[in-house]
């Protein structure tokens, strides 16, 4: 129970290719072939469709979409409509429901997320906190940080995006998550500039520690190994 | 021997999911463990894995219905096998009957057996599924209802069928509680009239009906009490109406709703506005409406009274030392509140001609995100349609919002004198876990102040 977990910095990469390697992750840690492990990563603009997701949660046309080359990415995680770009830190646990202390509990593994969130943010001086129903993380009636998440062979993939310092304009394209009459926000909003991302990834380390009870290890990223799905990173 | 897949514990608050997408199709084949059908719960999606290898025999939930944990979603097949007659799969009985059971909430099911004239609606609620042969004693339950053995052994000493027996615990499990409540309503039904061999599962409509029912000459129904025989159009919920429902039933059981009113004397004010909005009309082609004066007069009472322009959360109260004012609008595809940003510091005719362009926008479905964000107190206006008072509902989490109404001509007394004066009846309605009684009425006192002496004040007006 108290084995680390390794967390990588993918930089920013195509948030398809991600979606790739999270879906051979998941297959490899069902395997036993690879340990828990929390990915970060940046996208380019996308759009990303889930299960839940509805044709009036799109604001903007697609045609406007397609000349800016902004995808729209149906995926197999819970939820409507999201959007990730430049600025938003992207967290993708990839680890054994069983393995962490509340087992296999869907709901509970939501709530972990957003309290890791939270406590991350409270290191800003945010008070953080959930909106339910609704699920995501928010400053007031803002959402600071959307929630999806998917489980196959009860390994999690997908997970939570943090808006750092995202162009806010660009969720006018969408209705997040199918919410019209709240809004999003971002740590450059809220703080009036950004804290450096290598600290909020330090910070969302030690959250995610806290929370699950588990070391959480910073481990270099090898994109090489990773697409070749090779990877016996540890035990 | 056919395996049910059924929906597993999935999280202690977890009771039911959506079938999202079913990743295999009928007669397709299976291998243990191969992702097989998603079940989606709040923003999760679990693909389940498939129980055993085989083929996918049936589909019993199709995608895009909810199922309760332990429900039967479907069945697999092994070699050679095919379904048994009747539907679930023979690995699971009561988990395939419990399928019905939950499938038919509705108490307008006819049941077979009820009485002469078929009106069974006076009784207790049908609970109990119509079964066929009611005097199946054997007590049927299965290990995904983890009964204890308290109970177990209850259900076993009574014979009682699992399946008509409502489960309050979690995940519908069914508690002791349960049975003996179950057992409890039994007797009653059986002592109250015929006592029927099946035990305690007689039919609700059919007991308490044998005389009265039964008059020599039959009085034709009216028409109705016979469900179907009239008439209905059904329409599905767009997501618009969906969406102010959850609004205001969130609203309703958030706030502590409480309302006060006044009447305010509006003369001078019809006065000065029936001069300004030619004025507005021919030289800045804007429409004067009263509901400029109305935010510009609830903003300086706001001012002064800033815990009606607040929101709390469960420990801290929100100031906000902004003034954005929703304005109801009605439209054909259901009610939106825009927000006139900043009032505070927009002219008479800057806010006129914003809650126009609001308007047509809103009916016309142009409204942007932020035209429908940060409000921080709302007016609504029902006097547009005639209303001469009505409560309305708090914007949640704003925590007040005033409901302005028609203006018309009453008789009121003024120095001993009943004269004619232009009235209007205001009502605050107001979230009272923040928001006291006195600051409330004293607001309220405020805002009618300023609309009664409307020259006292716009001089200095932004």
């Amino acid at each position: 129970m108290t084995s680390p977990i390794a967390a990588y910095d993918l930089g920013r990469i195509p948030y398809g290719e991600a979606l790739e390697f999270q879906r051979r992750a998941v297959s490899s840690r069902a395997a036993g072939a690879r340990g828990d492990a929390i990915w970060f990563a940046e996208h380019e603009p996308v759009l990303t469709v889930g299960r839940a997701g509805r044709a009036e949660s799109l604001r903007a046309s697609e045609a406007m979409l397609l000349a800016r080359g902004v995808a729209i990415v149906p995926v197999e995680r819970g939820g409507d409509i999201t959007y990730h770009g430049p600025g938003q830190i992207v967290a993708y646990p990839i680890l054994a429901l069983s393995d962490l202390p509340s087992g296999r509990d869907l709901h509970r593994y939501l709530r972990d997320l957003e309290e890791v969130l939270i406590q991350a943010l409270a290191a800003y001086g945010l008070r953080a906190g959930r909106r339910p129903p609704y699920t995501g993380v928010w400053v007031g009636e803002l959402k600071v940080a959307a929630i999806g998440v998917a489980v196959r062979r009860w390994i999690t993939f997908h997970g939570f995006a943090l808006n750092v310092d995202p162009d806010l304009t660009h969720f006018d394209w969408i209705h997040p998550c199918g919410i019209r009459d709240l809004g999003v926000t971002s740590l450059r909003s809220l703080l009036g500039e950004p804290p450096p991302k290598a600290h909020v990834l330090a910070r969302l380390r030690e959250s995610f520690a806290e929370v699950w009870h588990r070391p959480v290890v910073e481990t270099p990223w090898n994109a090489g190994e990773e697409s070749s799905a090779r990877e016996p990173l540890h035990a | 021997m056919p395996v049910t897949i059924v929906v597993p514990q999935l999280g202690e608050s977890v009771v039911e999911g959506t079938v999202g997408k079913w990743l295999k199709k009928e007669g397709d084949p299976i291998a243990k463990d191969e992702p097989i059908v998603e079940i989606i719960t709040d923003k999760i999606n679990i693909e389940l894995p498939a129980p055993a290898a085989g083929t996918l025999g049936k589909i019993t939930i199709p995608e895009g219905t909810v199922a309760q944990v332990g429900q039967e979603l479907g069945v697999i097949l092994g070699p050679g096998e095919s379904l048994p007659a009747g539907g679930g799969g023979a690995g699971a009985p009561a988990g395939a009957r419990a399928t019905p059971q939950r499938q038919q909430e509705s108490p307008a099911r006819p049941a077979p057996s009820a009485g002469p004239g078929g009106a069974p609606q006076g009784g207790a609620p049908a609970r109990e599924p119509a079964r066929a042969g009611a005097a199946v004693a054997e007590p049927s339950y299965t290990d995904d209802q983890r009964l204890s053995p308290a109970v177990r052994k209850l259900v076993k000493e009574h014979s009682l069928d699992l399946s008509g027996i409502r489960g309050s615990g979690t995940g519908g499990r069914v508690t002791r509680e349960d049975v003996l409540n179950h057992i409890e309503a039994g007797k009653v039904a059986v002592s109250a009239g015929a006592p029927r061999p099946g035990g305690p599962q007689a039919q609700p409509g059919k007991a308490p009906t044998p005389a009265p029912t039964q008059p020599t000459r039959p009085i034709p129904a009216p028409a109705f009490t016979q469900p179907g025989s009239r008439e209905e159009e059904v329409q599905p919920l767009t997501n618009v109406r969906k969406k102010i429902a959850e609004n205001m039933l969130r609203s309703r059981h958030s706030a502590a709703h409480c309302a006060t009113w006044d009447e305010v004397d509006m003369t001078d004010l019809v006065e000065l506005r029936a001069r300004l909005k030619e004025r507005a009309l021919a030289t800045y082609g804007v429409k004067l409406t009263y509901m400029p004066f109305i935010i510009k007069a609830v903003v300086r009472a706001l001012r002064e009274y800033p815990v009606l322009n607040a929101s709390m959360t469960e420990t801290e109260i929100h100031f906000k030392k902004y003034y954005n004012i929703g304005v109801a609008v009605h439209r054909d595809q259901g009610l939106i509140v825009p927000v006139v940003h900043d009032a505070d510091r927009k002219t008479l005719l800057q806010i006129a001609q914003e809650i126009e362009d609001l308007g047509v926008r809103a009916r016309s479905d142009k409204l942007t995100l932020n035209d429908i964000q940060g409000g921080t107190f709302t007016v609504t206006n029902a006097g547009m349609f005639g209303a001469t008072a009505s409560t309305p509902i708090i914007n949640y989490p704003e925590v007040g919002v005033l409901g302005v109404h028609l203006i018309q001509e009453r008789p009121v007394v003024r120095d001993h004198r009943i004269v004619i004066r232009q009235m209007m009846t205001l009502v605050l309605s107001f979230d009272h876990r923040l928001v006291d009684g006195t600051p409330a009425v004293q607001f309220l006192h405020r805002v009618k102040e300023l609309l009664e002496d409307p020259e006292g004040w716009l001089l200095d007006s932004i």
